[in-house]
């Protein structure tokens, strides 16, 4: 199974927050190394990969969101144009002339439509043209046309495809956290041939984006000992501080903060330095932001840590990123995965 | 109906005080139910039993409204006060307050600019001359709400807390045409939906139910200047899409638009930009609930006088009978 490969499809696929059934029946398919695959009632998908040892195991969840963010149709105008608001936090300035699918009866390609610069007053010019005043034309000219095709509540995607650039550099959609999602896959890839005594949960996570929902109902029907949440961090990139960036190509940010168990940090940074995979260490003194908070409380809690795949532009159609982080994400993960025991797991309640 | 609309919009009930509401509930209840009961966050929770291959379904609906807590009472006896749940400033200035041994307040504002108002700029007068004699009359943490008498305007109703009695109505409604349902229902009259959906979370986790329902208000677009909004009042049951709570099961959200295809009951999609609804603490519950709104189009919402239209609450009233009797089996 060509990771990168699946990798691709996945950016390229349409999956927004609350309709992520096309991402599991993809990730599904490129997954083979599960025992066990099921979605639950929210449509995580939970891949299972059990230890090789009597149990009770220890449990160990990984979680990466599918969900991306999208755009939801509000009104159908009289004209045919479509208006629209956000699914999640779209940066609206990059939405501007760009091409989308409208996922109405079919499939849609619209454009993002835009006043001409010969006709902008001058203050126009200047400014970033606010989301209720875009449109998106799928060509059709008048509200009775479009509706037979499209209705409110109709959800829209950024059509757009995954870019090589030089080297291991890739851009696209959707990478937050598709990502994640991949580096799950590298995992279990890698533990297909290590031995491991926990039983393994990959759960690609639904409704991130919105507020880590799937998350907190995964979490809660698993119950796990330990979480490791992967998504992405920002990236390095010009204009940007150094503080608050992890840089690219040199592995995963390891998360430091409120919501990362300090036994696990410890164990987590000695297997990178055993193995000599490259990381950054990562402050995040935030917990709020990803599926390591909602894992962390659910339930009577678990110890948790956060691995961030470094990522420019995020939240706009050329996320950008080094596919050798992913990799190394995945193998840093299994490593670790292999080099825990019941005694370990034990000692984590001691805080 | 009306009359019940009447009832229940002009009772006492801010969120953490509902027992006026509920009680109330309980007494039109009476007779149409399985088994009546509350759970220890207040909520009212109302049995109907189906078939034992019927799924457990929960409909909710809040029985609380926004309002005042006093935060201070000066010498002079005026009363500061805080907000109990998503009060705008613009509603406030001239309106009237009512706390729970009846005690009615007008809301006036210090001098300065209307731009500028702010909730710490507003004060309550309850026609007291001093502090001792506001005292016979009110405490610190007295909560009120807003005094406004339900008014019938032939198909259109105003009232306060329409936000959510008349998602009460449609539950209470429906119960009424409902005789042997398919699926076990819970029709749960929640509390404190206004200040973070709390009645109906832990409400949700004793009843881990199949499938969840919201009833609850939307906003409109169909007025003079307003802002986008692809709701209007009279066209029907609004399914919702989404809002900041929830995004509608894909599922749900089907059969919902399927159970009034077939049924000739009347509907629009909803897509909310702000607010949320009990929906979005159900859907969340354990390991995860399918969960979709049901909402009444609604002007005006948490102003004292909230608009609703009569045809769409026969509406909403259709939808959920539809949904009791629906075989569920392999859907959830």
């Amino acid at each position: 199974m060509d990771i990168k490969q699946v990798f691709r499809t996945l950016s390229e696929a349409s999956g927004v927050s609350g309709c992520e059934a096309e991402l599991a029946q993809h990730i599904q398919e490129a997954c083979p190394w599960a025992d066990e695959l099921r979605t639950d009632k929210l449509g995580n998908l939970i891949m299972l990969k059990k230890g090789q040892s009597p149990g009770p195991r220890p449990k160990v969840m990984l979680a990466a969101h599918m969900d991306e963010i999208g755009l939801i149709v509000t009104k159908i105008e009289e004209d045919g144009f479509l208006r629209f608001s956000t699914i999640g936090g779209f940066d609206q300035r990059v939405l501007l002339a760009q091409e989308v699918v409208v996922h109405g009866k079919q499939k849609l390609t619209g454009v993002i439509g835009a006043k001409p610069p010969h006709i902008q007053t001058q203050g126009e010019q200047r400014k970033a043209v606010k989301m209720e005043d875009l449109f998106i034309d799928i060509g059709l000219d008048s509200a009775e046309q479009a509706g037979q095709v499209v209705q409110v509540g109709d959800l829209v995607t950024i059509k757009r495809g995954v870019s090589d650039l030089q080297g291991s550099f890739m851009a696209g959609k959707a990478f937050d956290d598709r990502a994640g999602v991949a580096a799950i896959l590298e995992c279990f890839k890698a533990l297909s041939t290590i031995t491991h005594t926990a039983d393994v949960y990959g759960v690609a996570t639904v409704q991130e984006e919105v507020g880590l929902r799937g998350a907190v109902t995964s979490t809660y029907g698993i119950t796990p000992d330990i979480g490791i949440a992967i998504d992405v961090g920002f990236g390095d990139s010009a204009g940007l501080p150094d503080t608050g960036t992890i840089k690219l190509s040199q592995g995963p940010g390891i998360g430091i903060g409120p919501h990362v168990h300090p036994k696990l940090l410890e164990r987590m940074v000695e297997t990178a330095q055993e193995w000599n995979i490259s990381y950054s260490l990562d402050p995040t003194p935030n917990p709020g932001g990803t599926d390591a908070y909602a894992i962390q409380v659910a339930r009577a809690g678990a110890a948790t840590i956060l691995l961030s795949i470094p990522l420019r532009y995020m939240h706009t159609p050329v996320e950008t990123l080094d596919y050798q982080d992913i990799q190394r994400t995945g193998r840093l993960m299994a490593l670790f995965i292999a080099g825990l025991d019941h005694e370990f797991v034990e000692g984590l309640t001691c805080f | 109906m009306k009359e019940i609309i009447a009832q229940l919009t002009e009772a006492f009930g801010p969120s953490g005080y509902e027992t006026e509401v509920t009680d109330m509930i309980k007494g039109m209840v009476e007779g149409y139910a399985d088994e009546v009961r509350t759970d220890v966050l207040g909520n009212l929770i109302v049995v109907k039993n189906g078939s034992p291959e019927g799924k457990k379904v929960m409909f909710a609906a809040h029985t609380d409204e926004i309002g005042v807590v006093v935060t201070h009472i000066d010498d002079k006896g005026f009363l500061r006060f805080a907000n109990i749940g998503g009060v705008g400033v613009a509603t406030l200035v001239g309106n009237r307050v009512r706390f729970a041994n009846g005690t009615i307040g007008v809301i006036y504002q210090e001098k300065g600019d209307w731009k500028e108002l702010t909730l710490d700029k507003l004060y309550i007068d309850i026609g007291a001359e001093s502090k001792d004699e506001a005292l016979t009359k009110v405490r610190v943490g007295e909560f009120g709400i807003f005094h406004r008498e339900f008014a019938d305007l032939g198909n259109r109703l105003i009232a306060k807390s329409m936000d959510d009695r008349i998602g009460c109505a449609v539950l209470i409604e429906a119960l009424k045409k409902i005789d042997k349902p398919t699926n076990t229902l819970y029709f749960v009259f929640t509390t404190q939906e206004e200040v973070g959906l709390r009645g109906a979370r832990t409400a949700a986790f004793g009843l881990d139910p199949d499938l969840g329902i919201a009833l609850d208000v939307t906003l409109t677009g169909d007025m003079p200047e307003a802002r986008r909004m692809d709701v209007s009042l009279g066209k029907g049951a609004a399914i919702k899409v989404k809002d900041s709570s929830l995004i509608a099961h894909p599922k749900v959200k089907e059969l919902l638009v399927q159970l009034c295809e077939t049924n000739g009951i009347p509907y629009q999609m909803e897509v909310l930009e702000f607010g949320g609804t009990d929906a979005g603490a159900i859907h969340l519950t354990k390991a995860g609930v399918p969960s979709g709104t049901i909402s009444i189009p609604t002007r005006y919402v948490h102003s004292p006088s909230e608009m609703v239209d009569i045809r769409d609450v026969q509406a909403c009233i259709d939808l959920v009978v539809a949904v009791s009797n629906q075989d569920l089996t392999g859907v959830f």
